[in-house]
């Protein structure tokens, strides 16, 4: 652990101990909603006090009570975080939000309703396609989402708390964005898996606290000396990395986690929620568009005749280019958990991407837990072997 | 399948037979149309939200998901599934999707655009556009969306609101969801119109979409007369029997007087206490999901021990029927009775606090009203879709109706998965806990 750093310690302690806090809250009175994918508009929740704390898995705790209720191919993570509700972990929770981001939650979301009791339950459903006509009928369904959130505090959600509310959180994703900004730099001063651990803690305490934390951080990473270059530097894709070990497994073996694309990374916090005009449709259009996933169907305008896969990729990975250049990516590896679709049907497509940028990319898929890193650590040997050969 | 000469005990109805032959008859048609200079279409199944208008517009489809499971009948999808796999799809994927990047990979890559001369039944041509959808699994768009690797043809995704149990019932969601679905269709048909340079023909399209309706409620009806002891018709028979309704293979007003054929022999059957088995009916069982194509001579093994399969996956089958009478505009029809497909059961699942209300709940009612002694679940291991629920319905079964279940793994694709061997020494056992659990049910009531 670097020396004086007391934000970056305070942010670890918190990402190792994450229920800590929201208990103490919950005690004093307020409200916490738990949810677990990104797409859920957690904007909406804090104009309402209530603290969205999102629900992540355990690598170190073997899945035993969920094995009633889901079959073991099937998304590790889920598995994984349903397991800790089955087990009364997330029993601190006034309810939970789950929204229709994949097969995986719709589907679990389904038994979790009918088998864990929770005061309040709400499940969201997501359109497909990003149109306009997709946009409006997804802002009806926010619009539900407030009512029912306005019956559980008993207090209506006035324009004014929503906009304060988006602000913070907007705030929260400039300064999330402001720890990258660091790793453009070489060497850069904070490593990947420190950034995954700051992303835990902010997620599990409220927005406010949350900035302040960030701001702690990165006035502590200011001072920091540089670092020495150790390796190549890596971009990691894919889906949802909730603990720093692989990445950190990655740096351990000398190289630099620079940026990810990843919901426990980057994608939450890469573009602000617009604050025009009517709030909720700008909460449609973040959460619907702006938010990258491969949930989402999105394809380059065409004549509606022939489809150009080579502007398909633009389109829909493109900002891969820009983290490939910004952060002067040497390597990138897409890893994905075992059973995830959204993901897997994506790697092959991920992988033409880089070809196409002359980039090198490895692709792994693991099980979640963390006995499966041994097996991985040998092929990002091998791959970082493999781009060493380029980088010096 | 059972050795020639060796004794049946299914009691096949005769109905079936025009029924099944509509799936050949698709692949055919596909052939000939392409032959002909004219378009082919690929689709994924969408619960009669596309269909009716692709067979309005008399666009041929082949469906590649049945493909897959006619490649995995015939032996021939263990080579597509190692291309894919060396193109590096991961292989916990859909099966049915493999073996279709397997194929278009050798047809696009070596050959050219032409069919593989392997493929069975004819093989699917080269499609104009892919009709994709979120109905039932993400594979259903990612697998299409994938496919721009090798197809440079558009990819058309019609997309149905899926909201939640209790969700549905809050002020206007339904209507809502209604008004989205007609859109879709409209922008759907529109996209078709310009892809294919003809108009809709409205008309055809009204008399498509009664048709339809009329065939699904005949084939609803059908299957309630499977609620009768012992069962008139098995699960074999079913699922010869479903193409024409699930997707419209051959035309709708056809396959409407075939149904009508099989309403009448089913009925004389209930009529008569005839069963689907030759032996005496001693277990009804209901199974779940996707059927061991490859391995469905083991339900005559099954039959010769009295084990009869009386009902089975929700998916297959058409929703209870819908009074739409009052509704003159057919895309609202088609939404209507789509969204119907999906939602029907969601009222009595709430009643019951069940919240898994397609898929997961319909089962347990069907185990109820189709008084089940036991339920076999075929757990797929690459479709999630099909797979997520059973262990949460093995639970509320035995919970909450004392019907016992057995899960048997297996695969939609790889047959190496499923060992009938296997399953067979297992359902001695399964048959002592549904005397055990036929006991507490009659002692509960
Ligand atoms: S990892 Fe994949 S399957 Fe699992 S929740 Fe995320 S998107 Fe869904
Ligand atoms: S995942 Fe299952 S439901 Fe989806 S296309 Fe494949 S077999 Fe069909």
């Amino acid at each position: 652990m670097p020396e004086g750093s007391q934000g970056i310690t305070r942010a670890k302690d918190i990402c190792r101990d994450r229920f800590r806090r929201v208990k103490e809250l919950r005690k004093e009175g307020r409200k916490i909603l738990g949810y677990i994918c990104l797409h859920a508009p957690v904007e909406m929740m804090t104009a309402l006090q209530i603290i969205p704390f999102r629900m992540l898995g355990d690598i170190y705790e073997t899945p035993t009570q969920v094995d009633r209720f889901l079959p073991r191919a099937f998304c590790p993570f889920v598995r994984s975080v349903f397991d800790l509700s089955l087990k009364g972990k997330y029993d601190f929770l006034d309810g939970m939000l789950l929204v229709h981001s994949c097969d995986a939650m719709e589907r679990t979301g389904r038994i979790w309703e009918s088998v864990v009791d929770h005061h309040y339950f709400h499940f969201m459903d997501l359109p497909t396609k990003v149109s306009e006509r997709h946009r409006k009928f997804f802002r009806e369904g926010l619009d539900d989402f407030k009512k029912t959130l306005e019956e559980l505090t008993g207090k209506e959600l006035s324009f004014e708390e929503l906009k304060k509310a988006i602000e913070s959180h907007n705030e929260q994703r400039r300064l999330v964005r402001s720890l990258y900004e660091i790793t453009e730099k070489v060497p850069p001063k904070i490593s990947g898996s420190e950034i995954l651990q700051v992303i835990g803690a902010i997620t599990s305490i409220p927005v406010e606290e949350g900035n302040k934390l960030l701001r702690e951080v990165l006035a502590e990473i200011g001072k920091r000396k540089s670092g020495k270059l150790k390796g190549p530097r890596i971009l990691v894709w894919g889906s949802v990395l909730d603990h720093p070990a692989f990445v950190e497994m990655i740096e351990d073996l000398g190289a630099h986690v620079v940026i990810d694309d990843l919901c426990t990374g980057t994608r939450g916090y890469w573009v602000d929620v617009k604050l025009d005009g009517d709030l909720l449709s700008s909460l449609a259009y973040y959460y619907l568009v702006e938010l990258r996933c491969p949930r989402t169907f999105k394809e380059a305008p065409s004549d509606g005749k022939r489809k150009d896969y080579s502007a398909d990729l633009e389109e829909r990975f493109g900002y891969l280019r820009e983290f490939a250049k910004t952060w002067k990516v040497d390597g990138a590896i897409l890893q994905s958990v075992k059973y995830c679709d959204c993901h897997g049907f994506e790697v092959p497509q991920v992988k033409d991407y880089f070809n196409s940028l002359g980039i090198t990319s490895l692709s792994l898929e693991h099980n979640y837990m963390i006995a499966d890193r041994e097996v991985l650590k040998t092929r990002v040997e091998a791959f970082l072997e493999i781009l060493r050969g380029g980088v010096e | 399948m059972s050795g020639e000469g060796k004794k049946r005990y299914i009691n096949r109805l005769k109905s079936f037979l025009p029924l099944r032959s509509k799936i050949d008859e698709t692949y055919k048609k596909s052939l000939e149309a392409i032959q002909m200079g004219r378009p082919v279409a690929w689709a994924m199944i969408n619960a009669w939200y596309g269909d009716p208008i692709l067979r309005a517009i008399e666009l041929e489809t082949v469906y590649p998901e049945n493909f897959g499971a006619v490649c995995a009948a015939e032996g021939i999808a263990e080579s597509y599934l190692n291309r894919a796999d060396a193109e590096g799809f991961p292989s916990h994927l859909c099966g049915y999707a493999r073996n279709c990047f397997g194929y278009v990979s050798r047809m696009t890559k070596e050959l050219g655009g032409k069919i593989p001369p392997e493929a069975p039944i004819g093989g699917m041509p080269k499609p104009i556009f892919l009709l994709s959808s979120n109905i039932g699994c993400d594979a259903r768009y990612k697998w299409f969306q994938a496919l721009g690797r090798y197809l440079d043809v558009p990819v058309w995704v019609l997309d149905m609101p899926i909201p939640g149990v209790k969700e549905l019932f809050r002020d206007g969601v339904y209507e809502r969801c209604i008004r989205f679905i007609v859109e879709e269709l409209k922008e759907f048909v529109h996209f078709l119109e310009r892809i294919l340079g003809v108009k809709m023909d409205w008309d055809r399209l009204e008399k498509t979409v009664y048709d339809i309706e009329e065939m699904n409620r005949v084939w609803f009806e059908i299957n309630e007369f499977r609620k009768a002891i012992p069962c008139p018709m098995h699960s074999r028979d079913f699922w010869s029997a479903m193409p024409p309704s699930l997707f419209l293979a051959g035309k709708p007003a056809e396959t409407l007087i075939l149904y009508k054929e099989m309403w009448k022999e089913v009925k004389e059957r209930v009529d008569h206490k005839l069963s689907s088995i030759h032996t005496e009916e001693k277990f009804r069982i209901l199974f779940s999901e996707l059927p061991p194509w490859h391995s469905l001579s083991v339900f005559e093994n099954m039959a010769e021990r009295g084990w009869n399969f009386v009902i089975e996956s929700w998916g297959y089958h058409p929703p209870p029927p819908l009074d739409l009478s009052g509704i003159s505009d057919p895309l609202e029809h088609i939404a209507r009775f789509s969204f119907h497909f999906h939602t029907a059961y969601f009222k009595d699942a709430l009643e019951e606090g069940e919240y898994y209300g397609y898929m997961g709940y319909p089962l347990l009612k069907f185990a109820r009203e189709y008084k089940c002694d036991g339920a076999f679940f075929h757990l797929p291991l690459t479709c999630r879709s099909t797979s997520t629920h059973q262990l949460y319905l093995q639970e509320k079964m035995k919970e909450k109706l004392k019907i016992p279940s057995m899960i048997v793994s297996g695969d939609i694709v790889d047959l190496r998965l499923f060992n009938p061997a296997e399953v067979m020494k297992r359902i001695e056992v399964f048959e002592e806990s549904m005397e055990s659990y036929r006991k507490v049910r009659e002692e509960r009531s």
